[in-house]
């Protein structure tokens, strides 16, 4: 009875119900921030634009992005992943999502950047209804925490168009 | 030798009502933790409210034996979410980012498309053959908690499982052995 | 064998409990302060580290309280001090 082992082991316990508690604590001081990023994000170029042959509309864009997402970086940030979707409603689809650029910022020093890209993904709509289309980019982030909860939102950016002809 | 025969019962009922209360407070343990999972279960709505993160597909995010905690809620899914999902003929769930998402006018149904951000393609290669999306259905969950290494104790245990028995061993003579 | 006494038990786990508490609250604010996690496990893990160090091994220091049994033959003219053992068993064991 309360041998070493006993107190070994009551120690262990109550250290590690104490860590998880501070998680917990770390966790929440993240609502502590309130970020107010920017970001910024032009169509440079439509490069070519088609139907593909099995009949869905397929464009390829040249991208300028450029944001600052320093605020969002807390002491609990881990890293922050971006990615720029284009948004846009269709006869067919209530929403359509497309990723077209993503990136993964390491740390705070990383977080205000510029980048001029194609897409990476390929933005394909499913049929064929991107003549003319008005579309939004939205920038979306998802903070990834050392632990504890993800944190995520979006800059909406609307007033694109794709042109009424093939290219 | 009535005296001696009284003595043996007593240590008998003794040693009765001693493994008795062992065995109640064992399955007490085990009833409590069967609670938490199932009460966790009713909360965040998903099958299994906690995975182990077995991969390295979603690194520098997530790595290998990290916990990551589920919820499914009836909101839509959209792009950018961490979703875990069950491919049919794979057994074991995978945990991936949403990059494509279409959502159909008329009956409301969601064509999912993931990615690991480690990867460098979709997750096409990974779905069953021939299968384009994902659909509502085989989406088990997405991510909203995260926390570091603790997985590793399962992954150790799955990959070696004498650890497993000697540790389920060890725990069950501490609890047969221990008084009060 | 030398052990701890009632009074060291006690004493050992109020230490434990206390020093841990300590160590997480100025481990947590220092990790705030200076924006680091790390710094923050650092010092909590070196906390437990030293708590282990001075609350779990029989140190004299916590049996300086011992015992006095008493004598067999004193014992045999008063009745057995059961009680009095469990009840401090049982002080100890609430904790």
């Amino acid at each position: 009875m309360h041998s070493i082992g006993y107190r070994a082991n009551a120690l262990l316990t109550f250290a590690v119900t104490i860590l998880a508690l501070m998680c917990a604590i770390v966790s929440l001081s993240d609502n502590l921030n309130s970020p107010s990023p920017t970001a910024q994000v032009q169509v440079l170029n439509i490069n070519w634009f088609q139907k593909k042959p099995d009949g869905d509309d397929e464009v390829s864009l040249t991208l300028n992005i450029s944001s600052n997402l320093q605020s969002l970086f807390t002491w609990n940030t881990k890293q922050v992943f971006v990615f720029v979707a284009a948004e846009y409603e269709t006869s067919k689809n209530a929403l359509n999502q497309v990723s077209l650029w993503d990136g993964i910022i390491p740390s705070k020093e990383h977080a205000k950047f510029w980048i001029h890209t194609t897409n990476k993904y390929r933005f394909v709509d499913q049929g064929s209804n991107l003549r003319g289309r008005d579309f939004n980019l939205t920038l979306h982030w998802h903070v990834m925490p050392k632990t504890g909860k993800m944190f995520a939102d979006k800059i909406v950016m609307s007033g694109y168009r794709l042109p009424e002809a093939y290219r | 030798m009535g005296w001696i025969g009284d003595q043996i019962d007593s240590i008998k009922s003794l040693q009765f009502r001693q493994v008795l209360t062992q065995a109640v407070s064992l399955g007490m343990i085990v009833t409590s933790a069967l609670i938490i999972w199932k009460g966790l279960m009713c909360v965040t709505g998903s099958e299994s409210p906690v995975v182990v993160v077995l991969s390295g597909s979603m690194e520098p995010g997530f790595k290998r034996g990290d916990i990551l905690f589920l919820h499914m809620s009836n909101d839509p899914i959209r792009a950018g979410e961490i979703v875990v999902f069950n491919v049919d003929g794979r057994e074991i769930p995978i945990v991936h980012r949403v990059i494509k998402v279409h959502e159909h006018q008329d009956t409301g149904e969601v064509d999912v498309l993931t990615k690991g951000d480690n990867n460098f393609g979709d997750d096409r290669l990974l779905y069953a053959h021939g299968q384009l999306w994902l659909h509502r259905h085989h989406i088990m969950g997405r991510a909203v908690g995260f926390l570091p290494y603790v997985g590793w104790v399962t992954i150790i245990m799955t990959e070696k499982p004498i650890i497993k028995y000697i540790l389920i061993g060890a725990l069950g003579l501490l609890v047969i052995t221990s008084k009060e | 064998m030398i052990s701890m006494d009632w009074q060291g038990q006690k004493l050992a786990e109020q230490l434990m409990q206390i020093m841990l508490v300590s160590f997480a609250v100025v481990a947590f604010i220092s990790g705030f302060v200076l924006g680091s996690f790390q710094i923050m496990l650092l010092i909590y893990a070196s906390g437990v580290l030293l708590t282990s160090l001075i609350t779990v091994p029989n140190w004299p220091f916590f049996n300086r309280h011992p015992l006095k049994w008493l004598d067999p033959s004193e014992a045999e003219k008063h009745p057995k001090p059961v009680s009095a053992n469990t009840s401090s068993k049982k002080k100890t064991g609430k904790k």
